[in-house]
């Protein structure tokens, strides 16, 4: 612990790290540079690093003494306020520190004309973000405004705008991009998203396929999320599929974040998973919806959607999954008329709405003529049942070919 | 570029008043309470109002020496000096004028402006009325809503303008608090009994774009009174009031020209409190909003007959007719030729008067048929099919059976 240790150690550890930062820098060596900035990693060696600056106490002194580390003091000197904030959870203060020498490595980094650094900027960006969390939920607990992500996200937007140039540096560009959806999507700022996007995606500096399959995963992962939520589902479907297909097949936390969103996207366009998938994903919220649609029970369906009502608010799927209420009418009735053609193959096609109604009965749903003939004429329109219904008789008359199209990878007609 | 400006006043007053919050009234506890998954401050719904406002502009706003707020001192309805200028150059309302004269208004009469150009460091104390003053001021032009003198498109659009008046002295003096609040929910419903009043006007081009600003505007309102609650802290224990306020927020979704603010609904959920998505009202109107999107006009009716309550059936009132349009655009695609469809029997299920279920088919381009006894139908397969026009005018809810409407 840090009171065994003695000044003659904490100082001998604070000149080694200097000693290794500036020959990082000096020597433009993005990997070693690279551990020296992460904070929240908490690894044994800026553990015992933020200790021997708590017990020292004076380290701007031998920052500043030496040429070659005080070229580094913008940086350095807030880095160890961050470090020693941060060993003793004192996280709104780690992340005001940090968040100045950020802003002075950034500096450096512009100048610096190759992407030696890309990495190092990367850790940066990661921490920043990290201990903007920490430090909110701080301000929060003392019944404070918890303000510093959204500073995060400002800051992030300038690295940002050093990363997008013609340079080789720009490669980079679509790490910070995911840092900041991150930022927006915990904020609820996600409007937000829509001005990098448009960088991302228009800009003629930036080729979407030069840049790491890593970072495309989870670009692809937030940009489907958010046509989940604006329920363009052919989109949504591209890029999370875009996202499952280049995922790290092992890495199935990641896997599971993705199928998440996709399952009810596919459901919406007519494909339905196998219950091994949700298994081994553990997603079995999903099930009795699509056994619903399996089946053709609206009762399971509107009880799936009770019984995880907050989860599926929560994580913004839940209209989604409400729709699918008409592709289980259709399998409803479609029940029924396979039963029908079996008792009587040449009359099938003549459905009384009664029986309709009946069978919705059964299944505990109070429906009478009028509703079931309101649910029939617009199953018919958005073309989930070929036929027609005839008002004084009382039937629906479906079409002798293929009266239940399938939606065949298109989400139902609006 | 008036928007910006404006949203930059009311959006700053709502920045300082979180930068400044002092500790919550309720217990020390109360930040523990929240379940760790919502965020604390929804700076979005705020900032949603003006989409254009990239992370930048807010940061900016962020580093500036914010002033602190301004305590208004006026004790009029309007600023002497206002009072003066608008008399010299004529600029009165009708309701300004002193026995008609539109060169002289009263301390009674006038009511302060809405300004776009509004800069606060520009403004004087003498210019901003303080609360208490807001507070009487709305009363009054609440009070004009029923003015047999005037037609109601121009009884609105004074009240719009005066009460947006009112709220841009309230975000200047940075007031959040409960009184602000009832302000706010008065406000709204003005804009939502002038939504179905306009509604109710016949078609005339200019109501409808009267209608629309109208909806934004409610919308807008909508949007504060959800960030003061917040701030307020008053959704974690819902009360009645709220509950209702956000279902008007979905409700207005219905409309298929209703202005595009903020994110998606299901973004918006996913950021609300489960009591208050789990609220009575909060359900009817997601009820409302599935049947609509589901198309099940039929129960779509009979619920709105069975729970709405009145705000909320004045703000349905004008999305009826677009419901109706489409059952009409299902009936007439789906039903069997020979078999035309019955007006007085479907009248009954869109809970409209069957005279007025006529003049909706003639609007959206179909046409009718009448049998040898004189009862009208909707023949099928027509193809000429098309919404109701904007500005059509609307039909009330016609409930047969009791005949409340």
């Amino acid at each position: 612990m840090a009171l065994h240790l003695s000044m003659g150690e904490a100082h001998r550890r604070i000149t080694e790290y200097l000693a290794r930062f500036s020959d990082a820098v000096f020597s433009q060596d993005g990997s070693a540079l690279n551990p020296l900035l992460a904070v929240s990693s908490n690894s044994p060696y800026l553990l015992s690093l933020a200790d021997a600056l708590n017990v020292f106490q004076d380290s701007s002194r031998l920052v500043n003494q030496t040429d070659k580390y005080s070229l580094l003091g913008e940086i350095l000197l807030p880095h160890f306020r961050c470090l020693q904030s941060f060993r003793i959870g004192r996280f709104v203060d780690a992340y005001v520190a940090f968040e100045k020498a950020a802003n002075a490595f950034l500096l450096e980094f512009r100048n610096w004309e190759t992407g030696w650094a890309m990495e190092a900027m990367h850790t940066v960006a990661l921490e920043i973000r990290v201990l903007a969390e920490r430090a909110d939920r701080e301000l929060a607990l003392s019944g404070k405004n918890p303000e510093k992500l959204q500073g995060a996200g400002s800051f992030l937007m300038r690295v940002f705008g050093a990363l997008a140039g013609k340079g080789p540096k720009r490669v980079g560009a679509l790490y910070v991009t995911c840092q900041l959806f991150k930022i927006y999507f915990k904020l609820g700022t996600v409007h937000l998203c829509r001005s990098v996007i448009r960088s991302i995606e228009t800009a003629r500096i930036f080729d979407f396929e030069e840049f790491p399959v890593r970072d495309k995963v989870t670009y692809m992962y937030y940009t489907g999320r958010l046509e989940v939520f604006n329920e363009n589902f052919l989109a949504a479907d591209q890029k999370l599929m875009y996202a499952l297909m280049h995922c790290n097949p092992r890495s199935e936390a990641n896997m599971r974040m993705i199928l998440k969103y996709l399952i009810p996207v596919k459901l919406s366009i007519g494909i339905l998973p196998k219950m091994g998938l949700l298994e081994k994903y553990n997603l079995l919220e999903y099930k009795d919806v699509i056994n619903a649609l399996k089946m053709g029970d609206l009762r399971l369906l509107r009880r799936a959607l009770q019984q995880h009502e907050d989860q599926f608010l929560k994580s913004g799927v839940y209209l989604v999954l409400e729709k699918l209420e008409l592709q289980v009418y259709q399998r409803l009735v479609k029940k029924i008329y396979i039963i029908q053609k079996q008792k009587d193959p040449s009359r099938a096609h003549q459905m009384k709405l009664e029986v309709i109604a009946k069978a919705l009965a059964w299944l505990e749903m109070d429906m009478d003529v009028d509703e079931v003939e309101c649910i029939m004429s617009i199953l018919i329109y958005k073309n989930l049942i070929k036929g027609y219904f005839a008002h004084k008789s009382k039937v629906v008359v479906l079409s002798k070919q293929d009266p239940f199209p399938r939606l065949n990878g298109k989400p139902v007609n609006s | 570029m008036e928007k910006k400006n404006r949203n930059k006043a009311e959006k700053s007053g709502f920045q300082r008043a979180r930068e400044t919050r002092r500790n919550p009234p309720s217990s020390s506890n109360s930040w523990k309470l929240r379940p760790p998954d919502r965020k604390e401050a929804p700076a979005a719904v705020e900032e949603s109002s003006d989409p254009s406002s990239s992370i930048r502009e807010r940061s900016h706003n962020d580093d500036d020496l914010n002033p602190p707020a301004l305590v208004g001192t006026c004790p009029d309805m309007c600023p002497v000096k206002e009072r003066a200028q608008r008399e010299r150059l004529r600029d009165l309302a009708v309701f300004e004028r002193l026995d008609g004269n539109p060169a002289r208004t009263s301390p009674s009469l006038a009511v302060k402006k809405f300004c776009r150009s509004i800069s606060t460091t520009h403004m004087q104390a003498s210019d901003i009325r303080p609360p208490q003053v807001l507070q009487n001021t709305l009363k009054y032009l609440l009070d004009l809503m029923d003015s047999p003198e005037h037609p109601f498109e121009v009884v609105h659009d004074f009240i719009f303008d005066r009460t947006r008046s009112i709220r841009q002295d309230l975000s200047m003096q940075n007031i959040i608090n409960d009184q602000a609040i009832c302000m706010y929910e008065d406000m709204v419903k003005f804009h939502i009994i002038s939504h179905k009043k306009l509604g109710r006007c016949c078609g005339k081009s200019d109501v409808s774009s009267l209608s629309y600003l109208n909806m934004e505007q409610l919308m807008k309102c909508l949007l504060s009174l959800f960030d003061m609650y917040d701030i307020n802290q008053r959704s974690k224990s819902i009360g009645k009031n709220e509950a209702e306020f956000y279902s008007f927020y979905v409700l207005l979704h219905l409309g298929y020209k209703f202005p595009k603010m903020g994110a998606s609904l299901s973004f918006w959920y996913s950021q609300l409190a489960l009591p208050v998505l789990q609220s009575k009202e909060m359900c009817f109107a997601r009820s409302l909003l599935r049947y609509s999107q589901v198309g099940n006009y039929k129960r779509f009716f009979s619920t709105i007959a069975a729970e709405a309550s009145d705000l909320q059936l004045c703000l349905l009132e004008p999305f009826l007719n677009e419901v109706r349009g489409q059952a009409l655009c299902y009936i007439s695609f789906s039903s069997y030729k020979l078999q035309p469809y019955p007006l007085r029997h479907l009248s009954k299920i869109l809970m409209i008067k069957e005279a007025e279920l006529e003049s909706l088919c003639y609007e959206c381009g179909l046409e009718t048929s009448t049998d040898e006894a004189g009862s009208k139908f909707l023949p099928a397969k027509q193809t000429s099919f098309r919404l109701p026009k904007p500005g059509f005018q609307s039909y009330s809810l016609f409930n047969s059976e009791n005949n409340c409407g």
